[in-house]
């Protein structure tokens, strides 16, 4: 943040009251112009923007230059050249909602999100809010972001962090609102810019499934004749502002216990007596948000005796912010012998670690788009497969895929934990054939015990990296850490490059520089003239008497029409 | 609306230069090519100035102060003096008073420097978004850096031109000229040394610019007096 744009100027004066020429004038000349001068510069984050089928969401327009104005507005004045500043702890949804279905015009929206969920200052402030306060963001996150997703919103919407100088800024446009002067250019108070270029349509954007395999131990020969179980998690995110949507939960949760569950199982498997019968097939898939594109193509690209080696699927969804029960989602009717025999191996290890598994069922509709769940994208291809999932039902499209909401302060490190020695004891006890015995396998204190600072350490990355799909790049270096990781673990791994196909177009400009300027309003200008026309004048009459005398200052005046009496 | 602006700082900034010159007897005896010719000793002046300072004076990347350099910077700052000698002795002037000349001199010093030093910093600054007072200060600054020259002008001519001074008013007259001539180092003192805000030092400045003009213009009357 830049402070004080006037202080550089001033420093730039001084320079060139030192140098005294006029090539460091030349200089300043060139310096000046790339200095900004505002009184703040902040980072916003745009309003995700997109098209379904070519219907047109999310705010459509990045520039902004509009004055400031407040929740505290008057209720007369025209706000479609305003930008309105709107913390999110003060934000009356109502009054947004009422906005924007009525298609109201707005010079732009500017949403102050707190500190708190500034994923570059994890762990900073989070002590000082309650428990019922943060669940209160939460929920008004959570709307607030369902709103403006599901909106065609024509003017630019921008997310902010708050911060002192934000604070200061906010306090005083507060106050001009109080004193019931609309702000326009004619009095002063506070402009919003923001110059970014016309977002341009994302080409094709690409995904990336990153695979890695575990091989079990050959009896005679062929690898491929051993049954396969697959632990899956889609690592990409969704949100109203896609510069900040890191998914702590939904699935930073996922990708963090899939990735321990690796490195557990590696330990086992790299001693021979201990691997089991079965391959390990981890995927972390892209695209999760739009129906799990990634999954279906993932899926699609594996040869026939691969599928139908796969004993079953878990897919992890949400699974780090509950307190005691999960949810397996299957939409294979529960008396299948397969998903009971899954189901019982949760629910018995479940109740061993003292908590609750349910069962849910929902058929697949194959002539609906919409999937709803990883697990479906087998369940379309006959593969068994279950998702484990905090959530109860269903999310609808593009919800519950980590928003602005979903932070690193509403994780729970245990509930991920829990949730890996879940997963990782059913699958290691139908490895080892231990179904129904009670032996732990992965117990703490053991040399096979689930590890809290790695889960620790790589959930704090994920809270921290955006990992919205289209915006990702060619190699990033989060799809690199993570085929790293997941190499360190499984013995072969590989990353596929994907065309996102289907109805989704996205713009790009996520992030930009918002620059706050305190502008004097053109009244305190023409008043400055006033002042200072009056001041030389009155400095002319004092020079012009002093050194003239007072008759010459009045002769003057009267010069004129005395030179026109004489031509008449 | 900032253009408007801008256009006000550059009334408060050289307005007075105009004014004074309309006002006072300078423009019914035609002085102008006297104030240019100042004008073109003080970019001369300035110049060597660089000269000197680029030779001498180390760049210093903190903002603090440095007594040696300052006392440096000061010495520096003399060059002006001399320029003002060869402006006010040197310059063939057409046949106008010596009240007249140092007026003129002074007058397009001033100038010359205001517009070296401000209306960069203006074009630039003052037409942006951004409303600080830092212009508007500046304006004033540049009022008092005119009375200063014209004082300092006024305390030159009669160092050199006026021969039959009383001798009593010598000391003191060489004094106020040593001090008018410090004043770059002794703002820059305050700036940077005292740590002084834009709005006091402009206060300062304005302030015994009209001090200094004060003593000047009676000492210049004190030595009128023989004469007359």
């Amino acid at each position: 943040m830049e402070l004080k744009g006037g202080g550089t100027v001033y420093r730039q004066c001084q320079v060139l009251e030192s140098m005294y020429s006029m090539i460091a004038l030349v200089f300043i000349l060139v310096t000046c112009v790339e200095l900004g001068d505002a009184a703040a510069v902040v980072d916003v984050y745009r309003l995700i923007q997109y098209d379904i089928s070519g219907v047109p969401f999310g705010s459509r327009l990045a520039t902004l230059n509009h004055p400031a104005a407040s929740m505290h507005f008057s209720p007369a004045a025209d706000l479609s050249r305003t930008v309105l500043m709107i913390p999110v702890r003060e934000l009356n949804i109502t009054f947004v909602r009422e906005y924007i279905a009525q298609r109201r015009p707005l010079g732009g929206l500017l949403f102050f999100l707190p500190q708190m969920l500034n994923f570059a200052k994890i762990g900073s402030k989070t002590g000082s809010y309650q428990i019922y306060e943060m669940e209160l963001l939460k929920t008004v996150l959570g709307e607030l972001e369902r709103l403006v997703i599901h909106a065609n919103i024509p003017y630019p919407v921008y997310f902010a962090f708050e911060d002192d100088d934000i604070n200061a800024v906010l306090a005083d446009v507060k106050k001009n609102d109080a004193t019931g002067q609309p702000t326009t250019a004619t009095t002063g108070g506070y402009k919003l810019v923001v110059s970014a270029p016309e977002p341009k349509k994302v080409a094709s954007p690409t995904i990336m499934n990153i695979q890695g395999w575990l091989s079990g131990l050959e009896a005679d020969g062929d690898t491929n004749q051993l049954p396969t179980i697959a632990i899956v998690a889609s690592y990409d995110t969704f949100g109203a502002a896609p510069a900040l949507s890191v998914g702590s939960d939904s699935n930073g949760s996922g990708i963090v216990a899939l990735l321990e569950i690796a490195r557990l199982f590696s330990l086992l498997y790299s001693n021979p007596k201990t691997r089991g019968r079965y391959n390990l097939l981890f995927g972390l898939t892209s695209a999760g948000p739009y129906n799990y594109n990634g999954t279906h193509k993932w899926l699609r690209s594996f040869d026939q005796r691969l599928r139908e080696s796969i004993d079953y699927a878990v897919c992890l969804n949400s699974i780090g912010a509950w307190d005691n029960k999960l949810w397996i989602h299957v939409s294979k009717p529960p008396e299948n012998a397969y998903i009971k025999q899954i189901f019982e191996g949760f629910s018995n290890v479940a109740q061993e670690l003292g908590f609750e598994v349910n069962l849910k069922h929902k058929k697949i509709n194959i002539s609906n788009p919409r999937v709803a769940w990883e697990h479906e994208q087998f369940s379309r291809l006959r593969v068994t497969a279950a998702t484990l999932s905090e959530l109860s039902v269903a999310p609808e499209l593009l919800e519950s895929t980590g928003g602005l909401s979903d932070n690193r302060p509403f994780v729970n490190d245990t509930a991920i934990i829990r949730s890996i020695k879940l997963v990782a004891e059913s699958i290691a006890r139908h490895i080892y054939g231990h179904q129904g015995k009670n032996i732990q396998i992965f117990a703490d204190e053991s040399s096979l015990a689930v590890n809290p600072s790695y889960v620790n350490a790589w959930l704090d990355i994920l809270s921290r990296t955006p990992r919205v799909a289209p915006f990702l790049l060619k190699n990033d270096p989060l799809v690199m850490a993570l085929k790293k990781e997941l190499a360190d673990h499984t013995d072969q791994v590989n990353v596929q490059h994907e065309v996102l196909d289907g109805m989704f177009t996205f713009y790009d400009s996520t992030k930009a520089k918002l620059n706050i300027y305190q502008v004097a309003s053109v009244t305190f200008d023409l008043l400055l003239l006033l002042v200072l026309g009056s001041y030389l004048i009155v400095l002319f009459s004092f020079l012009a008497i002093t050194t003239k005398g007072l008759d010459d200052l009045i002769s003057l005046f009267r010069r004129p029409p005395s030179r026109k009496m004489k031509t008449a | 609306m900032t253009v408007f602006h801008f256009f006000n700082c550059a009334i408060l900034t050289f307005g007075p230069h105009a004014v004074y010159y309309s006002a006072t007897p300078l423009s019914e005896y035609d002085t102008l090519g006297t104030c240019i010719k100042a004008a073109l000793v003080y970019l001369g002046t300035a110049l060597v100035k660089l000269v000197c300072l680029a030779t001498f004076l180390k760049v210093s990347e903190n903002e603090s102060f440095d007594p040696y350099q300052e006392l440096l910077k000061a010495l520096i700052g003399f060059v002006d003096v001399a320029g003002l000698y060869f402006a006010l002795t040197q310059l063939t002037h057409r046949n106008i008073s010596q009240n007249h000349k140092f007026q003129a001199v002074g007058l397009g010093w001033a100038f010359a420097d205001s517009v070296l030093h401000r209306l960069a910093p203006l074009w630039v600054g003052a037409r942006g978004l951004e409303f600080t007072w830092d212009y508007i200060l500046q304006g004033l600054e540049a009022n008092a850096n005119l009375v200063l020259s014209i004082s300092l002008a006024a305390l030159g001519s009669l160092m050199w031109l006026r021969k039959n001074k009383p001798k009593t008013l010598i000391p003191i007259i060489y004094l106020c000229a040593g001090i008018v001539a410090t004043m770059p180092s002794i703002t820059s003192y305050l700036r940077r040394g005292l740590g002084w805000h834009l709005p006091k030092v402009v206060g300062f400045e304005l302030f015994t610019s009209l001090v200094m003009a004060f003593i000047s213009w009676q000492l210049f009357a004190a030595c009128q007096r023989p004469s007359a």
